[in-house]
């Protein structure tokens, strides 16, 4: 039988401790599990939270934490939007590429069979967007197939470069949805130069003649630029050239560079700090499409069902939460 | 605006704090503003009633008593909360005891929490008696009282010395124990740890705690104020954590006839008016 000594300190400590504060109780070494049953049972009874077990101790919360998805807007719920690498193979080498995409990288593609399942297992999950993306997807010569059976589910982005407009890729391109998907080509800048230095040469030209083609067959365009964080003081000249694009100012999206992959610099991002946006590659199941190349990211190998994984992304950012909340109580500066 | 009421009550946790400011949000910007104090123990408080420093006490049931014993009858109990209607005392045993009743306790020793304890002291020893049984300290009388006096002054909310008398069963330093049924929720009844206590006796309900006032205070100021706090709804969000906190559904009009043991309690055992 556990000791019911455990339950008395656990309604004495937490009597004393204002709510959303924490304590200890140290758990017998020879019934840990039952008394590690004993004290989630307690804390589910009486509206406090078993914050977590370890070397042997629990950590108990007085009260429930917040709901950590309530904070989030909506579309950042984990879980709301999935994210697909089609393929890690890219005509591009970026110099800041998150996953390490080149020409040379091996092409590690999900596949039409799965990326449909995976289309149909996201809408049943509740997920209301899918994104797909490399890699480049339009080296893949089934794209519009696969493209195709995600549309048919669910309202779909897909990122291109938009450098590969022409014979048969144009015509995969000019076979998809128009009204249920959007294009989002990448593009760093208003004039060549910067775009071109970590891209390639003649890169800038081709993207935007893209974008001209893409609108040209009737597509939504989203533009997205990746930009050192110093650089987001001098926005306004880019935004006036997306604008001459006719690229609305809701579908110009700039983003940090992340210290991930090829870059050499950028932001620091740890699951701890990162919105998880969950992101399917043909090698598992990962927190956030920026670090889809990185085992430390690595949620699961196991790509079905999705619905798991999704629970187990929700399960892992609401205890991420929760352990920074302690870590706050445990850290005052004053 | 109408100049505040007063509430006093007694800090016996951080999140009095907490409560109090939710319940002076609630009444902010209403017929009836409320303001508070807090007290170390309930005999301050009291006093303060009594001086006028406070226009309404949020007092335990001993100090509902002796306030009345010293305003000779005249103050009075405006609200309570719906769980103050129903409180027992719950005497307990390691489970497998038999003890089977009060009577069970005869020859042996049982735990109260601290003497001013209504629920796990003044009340438990009313109920030997009621029940033909003497009690007293060092095997004086049919039972032996194990007193453990871990939160004196904080009469009413003496969950600390009453897990200490559990304690007290858990190591065999007492047969039995006697606690308000709120720590017996505490530790989840018998549910939570199945072959570790039992109940063998429980006590008819009786009313606990009281917004408690001095007939000086006008009913003009008062009845818009009880009428607001008795409009708090549990189904509000804005509303339940402070009530969840306060540990009831619903605040109501006092049951004033709950006290009647408290009361006879307190004039077996002699205790005195003040502290």
């Amino acid at each position: 039988m556990v000791n019911p000594l455990l339950v008395l300190d656990l309604v004495e400590r937490t009597g004393a401790l204002p709510v959303g504060g924490t304590t200890t109780v140290p758990l017998g070494e020879h019934a840990r599990e039952h008394e590690t049953e004993l004290v989630a049972s307690w804390c589910e009874r009486t509206g406090n939270e078993l914050v977590g077990v370890r070397d042997g101790v629990a950590t108990v919360r007085r009260g429930r934490s917040p709901d950590p998805f309530a904070e989030l807007a909506p579309d950042q719920v984990p879980g709301t939007r999935l994210w697909i690498y089609t393929n890690f193979d890219c005509n591009l080498a970026c110099d800041y590429c998150c996953v390490r995409s080149s020409p040379q990288a091996a092409r590690r593609a999900v596949g039409a069979d799965k990326v449909a399942q995976l289309a149909d297992e996201a809408a049943d999950a509740g997920v209301s967007e899918l994104i797909l993306t490399g890699g480049e997807p339009f080296l893949l010569p089934d794209l519009d197939d696969l493209v195709a059976a995600c549309t048919a589910r669910l309202p779909t982005t897909l990122l291109t470069n938009a450098m590969l407009f022409r014979g048969r890729r144009l015509q995969m391109l000019q076979r998809m949805h128009r009204d249920r998907l959007v294009l989002q080509v990448s593009l760093d800048s208003a004039t060549p130069e910067l775009h071109d230095r970590h891209r390639g040469a003649r890169s800038w030209e081709r993207a935007v003649a893209g974008i001209r083609i893409a609108q040209a067959e009737g597509f939504r365009v989203r533009v997205a630029a990746t930009l050192e964080p110093e650089r987001f003081t001098e926005l306004e000249p880019f935004r006036a050239f997306l604008d001459t694009l006719g690229i609305a100012r809701g579908d110009q999206v700039i983003r940090a560079l992340a210290h991930r992959g090829v870059a050499e610099s950028g932001l620091e991002l740890t699951l701890e700090s990162l919105i998880p946006e969950i992101t399917v590659t043909a090698d598992g199941v990962y927190w956030h499409p920026v670090s889809a190349d990185h085992d430390d990211h690595l949620v699961t190998r196991e790509l079905f069902p999705l619905r798991d994984a999704i629970d187990e992304v929700r399960r892992r950012f609401v205890e991420i939460r929760a352990r920074a909340d302690a870590a706050a109580q445990w850290f005052p500066c004053a | 605006m109408s100049t505040p009421l007063i509430i006093g009550s007694v800090a016996y946790t951080p999140n009095v704090v907490t409560i109090w400011e939710g319940m002076r949000d609630y009444f902010a910007g209403g017929p009836a503003e409320m303001d508070f104090v807090l007290y170390s123990n309930y005999g301050r408080q009291v006093d303060a009633l009594l001086a006028g420093h406070i226009d309404i006490a949020w007092n335990t049931n001993l100090a509902w008593v002796r306030t009345v014993a010293q305003t000779g009858g005249e103050c009075r109990a405006l609200a309570q909360r719906d769980t103050d209607t129903v409180f027992q005392t719950i005497f307990v045993a390691r489970a497998g005891s038999a003890l089977g009743g009060l009577e069970g306790l005869k020859g042996r020793r049982l735990a109260l929490g601290s003497q001013d304890s209504a629920q796990a002291a003044i009340l438990p020893v009313h109920y030997l008696r009621q029940a033909g049984l003497t009690s007293g300290g060092d095997g004086g009388g049919d039972v032996e009282l194990l007193r453990i006096n871990s939160d004196v002054g904080k009469h009413g909310d003496t969950g600390r010395s009453e897990l200490d008398a559990l304690r007290a069963v858990v190591e065999d330093r007492a047969d039995a124990a006697a606690l308000g049924v709120n720590t017996w929720e505490a530790i989840g009844r018998d549910e939570l740890m199945p072959g570790a206590f039992e109940v063998f006796w429980e006590s008819p309900t009786y009313s606990h705690c009281n917004f408690t006032a001095l007939p000086t205070l006008d009913d003009e100021r008062v009845a818009p104020w009880v009428a607001q706090l008795l409009a708090m709804d549990f189904d509000n969000p804005a509303h339940r954590p402070i009530l969840e906190m306060e540990g009831l559904r619903q605040w109501v009009l006092p049951k004033l006839d709950g006290y009647a043991s408290l009361f006879e309690a307190v004039e077996e055992q002699g205790i005195s008016p003040r502290w």
